[in-house]
């Protein structure tokens, strides 16, 4: 079985602990995919834009982006792998999204692990809007089954009506 | 002059309206994904070419608003040696050092620290390069970058209002109805505090599941890292302290601000050479050249109309729309060019409220000051209602989202949307209860 982990940068113990239960199955070969999101640059060049100057695209400025972002997501991978530590490791970027599913059809995946929105110290959110916009376009254009792995927050049920 | 056959002035007028108002059309929705630059001046070289405004008047124009050249040249120069020196990474540094490795306070800092150099160096500085500088602070302090990216962009409008100098629309306007400092302070100085206090509380709310965390101080960057050569940067800073309240004196005495602009960059300019921190043809990339092709074009097609008289009666209807009270005069002056900046961008409709606010000149004191603070006001904060770019900008990226693809400069509209309606009523009130 080949499984697909989608680490957000939060969601490592979450991910590693839900492969480690996939251990039982056999073959089971893991990757480890982050994504460097292209988003908030193309933000940042639109506002460029708004103000007549071109795309950053060589600079100073950028080479410090692109050593942040690359740091951070070798960081992830890395203490991913303390836990995992057979697993492959993808690093792609772009759209987290398009990437996530792309990454799953070359890889050939038969299932995606992935969580429903990174959090941030926040308490785990349960109902409406509780699936980011990532997890939600993975769930709609998935090549494979895509196992969503919810925070535990049995301390907020029961659901009253 | 080169129109070779005559024409009666009916067809001037129109020929020269329609060329004018297709300008206008062309910058709102850029076809062929021109640049705005190109297309001033393709109006602006048309309406010469055709003879329907004269080479002596169009030079006349652009030598009239010399004030506004310089001042977008040395406003840009310094912001860009500014950041040479490593400037602004220290100071996004400091901003996390006093956040004290709380998400929430590092948030309230960036605020800060994105009024202060709005307020010095304009809302170019804060757009342009604060907004990178702060994207690689909280990548390293593993904190969620789209809030800090909100606070960057909106408070690069909401705060550029506080001085004359803290976004060039200020100096479009103020060249042509000159406001002293003090009128201009009792006009915009409360609405702006309170533009702002409303854009960080509205955003603490947005945020505030997000703004929970904290971040490991072992992550943060010394400040002394950001500093990339000792003397330059004690020189910039030595530079910009002389700037600042240079610039408040010469507001005072309503001395041209781009001669201090335009000092301070020379001076940045020759530390920077003695250092060797750039070469000039380094420092000649910092700055955005086709503005002033944008700037000038859009300055000879709006003389142009001026002269048609479109212009004077959308002045007229302006004025007609106001009531003749001070209220609707702020109403009418914040609302229609907040709407137009997000239509044509705000340096059209500054130079094109500016025509037009030409026909109001013999309104009372308290209308006249009501429709110039409130045209400044809307056209500063304006913006921010489409942030990322003009509203064809954002029909573009809406018909993206029929893709499925998630379109993150969408976020930027929601909450422009949300946010940018209740502050220009907020800011119009006060400015209107400041008249």
């Amino acid at each position: 079985m080949r499984v697909l982990c989608c680490l957000d940068g939060t969601n490592t113990q979450q991910v590693s602990h839900a492969a480690q239960m996939f251990s039982t199955a056999e073959p089971l070969t893991i990757a480890l995919l982050t994504v460097i999101d292209a988003g908030p640059r193309r933000d940042m060049d639109r506002t460029r834009e708004r103000f007549w100057r071109p795309p950053l695209r060589h600079g100073p400025l950028t080479d410090e982006m692109q050593d942040a972002e690359r740091a951070v997501s070798e960081e992830v991978l890395k203490a991913a792998l303390g836990d995992l530590p057979q697993a492959e490791t993808l690093l792609r970027q772009g759209l987290p999204e398009l990437e996530i599913v792309n990454a799953a059809a070359e890889w050939r995946a038969d299932v995606i692990f992935i969580c429903p929105r990174a959090e941030y110290g926040e308490p785990p959110h349960i109902g409406p809007r509780s699936v980011g916009h990532v997890a939600r376009f993975v769930l709609d254009h998935a090549p494979c089954p895509v196992l969503l792995l919810r925070p535990l927050a049995g301390e907020q049920f029961p659901i009253r009506r | 002059m080169f129109l070779f056959f005559p024409l009666s002035e009916f067809w001037r007028t129109l020929l020269a309206s329609i060329i004018g108002l297709l300008t206008l059309a062309g910058i709102m929705t850029r076809p062929f994904r021109w640049s705005e630059a190109r297309i001033a001046m393709i109006g602006a070289g048309t309406l010469l070419l055709l003879g329907l405004i004269r080479p002596a008047d169009a030079v006349r124009t652009l030598l009239r608003d010399w004030n506004t050249f310089l001042f977008f040249l040395g406003m840009m120069g310094l912001s860009a040696l500014a950041e040479t020196a490593g400037l602004f990474d220290w100071l996004a540094a400091q901003a996390a050092r006093f956040a004290k490795q709380s998400a929430a306070r590092l948030f309230l800092n960036v605020f800060l620290l994105g009024t202060l150099i709005t307020m010095i160096f304009s809302n170019d500085a804060t757009a342009l390069i604060l907004t990178p500088v702060v994207y690689v602070l909280v990548t390293r302090l593993r904190l969620p970058v789209l809030p800090y990216l909100f606070a960057c962009t909106f408070i690069a409008d909401s705060a550029s209002f506080l001085l004359p100098i803290s976004n060039p629309i200020n100096v479009i306007i103020i060249s042509r109805f000159p406001l002293d400092l003090l009128t201009f302070l009792r006009l915009l100085f409360l609405p702006s505090l309170v533009v702002i206090t409303l854009n960080i509380g509205i955003f603490y709310l947005l945020y505030r599941k997000q703004l929970r965390g904290s971040f490991e101080i072992s992550h943060l960057p010394t400040a002394e890292k950001a500093v990339k050569h000792k003397a330059y940067f004690r020189y910039t800073l030595w530079v910009l302290a002389l700037v600042a309240p240079s610039y408040v004196v010469a507001s005072a005495f309503q001395f041209p601000l781009s001669v201090v602009a335009i000092a301070g960059g020379l001076l940045l300019l020759a530390g920077a050479l003695f250092w060797k921190r750039v070469t000039l043809l380094e420092a000649g990339k910092g700055i955005s050249w086709p503005i002033f092709g944008f700037i000038a074009g859009m300055f000879v097609v709006v003389r142009a109309i001026e002269d048609t008289g479109l212009t004077h009666k959308l002045g007229k209807l302006l004025l007609h729309l106001s009531r003749g009270t001070s209220f609707g005069a702020v109403m009418v002056g914040t609302f229609g060019s907040a709407l137009g900046t997000n239509l044509i961008n705000n340096v059209p409709m500054a130079v094109v409220m500016n025509s037009s606010l030409g026909s109001i000149q013999h309104a009372a004191p308290a209308i006249r000051n009501g429709f110039v603070a409130a045209t400044m006001f809307g056209c500063d904060l304006g913006p921010n209602l489409t942030t990322v770019g003009s509203l064809a900008t954002i029909l573009w990226l809406l018909i993206l989202r029929q893709r499925d693809v998630d379109v993150s400069g969408l976020d930027y509209f929601k909450v422009g949307v949300m946010v940018t309606p209740l502050m220009l009523l907020a800011g119009a009130i006060t400015i209107w209860l400041c008249l």
